[in-house]
């Protein structure tokens, strides 16, 4: 079942001769433990349809739906709390508070939802030791590779346990093997935690960790692709690659 | 010199062990399979050229093995080898001719045929990244670094195509690629 669905989802920035269509009725699925990776080249409108999915910002046009529910219609208020509960975000700046600590950071969702300090700190330490940050918990953003900030902003989007995660761009900011280590972050998020991921980018070779991908331009989703195959495929694969050799 | 024979310069080997050695090197015998046959006749070629030497024979249980070492011709011609630029290769790629075939032939969709193949890369891409991610780089790094390379270079491959479809209308208003007409008469005579 699909964990998030979209109905002819528009958004529309400014109005008469300066107006921009960033989306133009939009119609996905993601179904529930999905990694959907969307591409395209900038300015397509991916970012934008992460934040109408995420309930950052409303549509023109058109219906956001998570299990069903309308998001589009709820007060600003039950979203913002919908938010906080069910929706992880990963942004490219990662977008930490440099005054706090790696373990100050991921475990602010909890405090803002009124989580006990003490509760809040052992849920983010767990989280961060996940993600292979176990011996940063007291290091400070500035203290941190980008890497390393990233997967403190990780940290803090799979605090409240949410079932879906957005990720905007999450390697654009990091070099080639930093980026490579995300990505495969993201993936063991979905496949060994169970998560719903829909990510966002330009780099293929992040978008290959998906299960699928849908091709984005000038505002529409102009493809898909599957990419999950049975592991007889891959080994296929690998021969026919190594016999061009 | 080929690659193969380049452990020799490790130390002296028979085929069978240069030949397991040489498999191991390259991340496994999926990677890239040596047959026994190739390795014989090549070191017998070798032999002959002066640039191995047989030095000893190992009969501990089962047929003899010759024991080879490089001879300092040899060391000489791998160090020549190991020290040139190898040029990368990229002819005879199928997907370029069905391109062009596609853009002389009438009625071709092309963008059809673009938006196939980028889903054959991307899964192919998803494929090797998977491998990637399961091999354990402490134990199984040649087949790592193996893997790194595949998957920059297919990276490469949809940048390509996105390339190619953006410049499709300018392509199809250029002259399309014509054999070369024959020279009429008889051939010029060849001058020493
Ligand atoms: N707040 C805004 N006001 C006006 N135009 C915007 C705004 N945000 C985005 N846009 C425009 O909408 C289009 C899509 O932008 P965006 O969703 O950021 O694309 P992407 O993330 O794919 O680069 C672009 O043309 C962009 O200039
Ligand atoms: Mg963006």
């Amino acid at each position: 079942m699909a964990l998030i669905r979209t109905e002819n989802l528009t958004k529309i920035y400014g109005t008469g001769e300066a107006a921009v269509v960033a989306l133009d009725h939009v119609n996905i699925a993601v179904e529930k433990g999905e990694f959907l990776a969307v591409m395209g080249p900038s300015g397509c409108g991916k970012s934008t349809l992460l934040h109408l999915v995420g309930g950052l910002d409303r549509p023109t046009e058109g219906r956001v739906l998570l299990d069903g529910r309308d998001l589009t219609s709820l007060r600003d208020d039950d979203l913002a709390a919908l938010r906080r509960r069910r929706i992880g975000f990963i942004f490219q700046f990662y977008n930490l508070i440099p005054v706090l600590t790696a373990l100050e950071n991921a475990a602010l969702p909890l405090l803002l939802d009124g989580v006990k300090p003490a509760e809040a700190h052992r849920r983010a330490a767990e989280w961060l030791t996940r993600l292979g940050m176990g011996d940063r918990l007291h290091h400070r953003p500035d203290q941190l590779s980008g890497g390393q900030q990233q997967r403190v902003a990780i940290a803090r989007a799979l605090v409240a346990e949410p079932d879906l995660i957005l990720a905007d761009e999450p390697t654009g900011n990091l070099d080639s093997r930093a980026g490579d280590e995300i990505a495969a972050l993201l993936r063991r998020i979905s496949s060994e935690w169970g998560r719903t991921i829909l990510l966002v980018t330009h780099d293929s070779r992040v978008a290959a960790h998906a299960d699928r991908i849908l091709f984005m331009k000038d505002g529409r989703i102009i493809d898909e692709t599957r990419l999950t195959g049975t592991g007889e495929e891959q080994a296929q694969a690998l021969r026919e690659r190594m016999e061009a050799l | 010199m080929s690659v193969r024979y380049a452990l020799l310069a490790q130390q002296p080997r028979h085929g069978y062990e240069l030949r397991a050695a040489f498999e191991a090197l390259v991340g496994g015998r999926d990677t890239w399979e040596v047959k026994p046959g190739q390795v014989y006749a090549t070191l017998e070629r070798l032999e002959e050229a002066g640039l191995i030497v047989q030095i000893g024979v190992e009969k501990e249980g089962g047929p003899e093995k010759r024991i080879y070492a490089l001879t300092s011709a040899g060391r000489e011609a791998l160090r020549e080898w190991f020290y040139t630029g190898i040029a990368s290769d990229h002819h005879r790629d199928e997907f370029f001719v069905k391109w062009m075939v596609g853009l002389l032939v009438e009625g071709a969709d092309l963008h059809r045929l673009i938006q196939v193949q980028c889903h054959a890369l991307y899964q192919e891409l998803h494929r090797f990244t998977r491998q990637r991610m399961e091999a354990d780089p402490r134990t199984e790094w040649a087949y790592v670094l193996f893997l790194d390379k595949v998957v920059m270079h297919l990276e490469a491959d949809p940048r390509w195509l996105d390339m190619v479809e953006a410049r499709l209308e300018e392509v199809r208003q250029q002259p399309k690629p014509q054999p070369e007409p024959k020279p009429r008469g008889r051939p010029p005579k060849a001058r020493l």
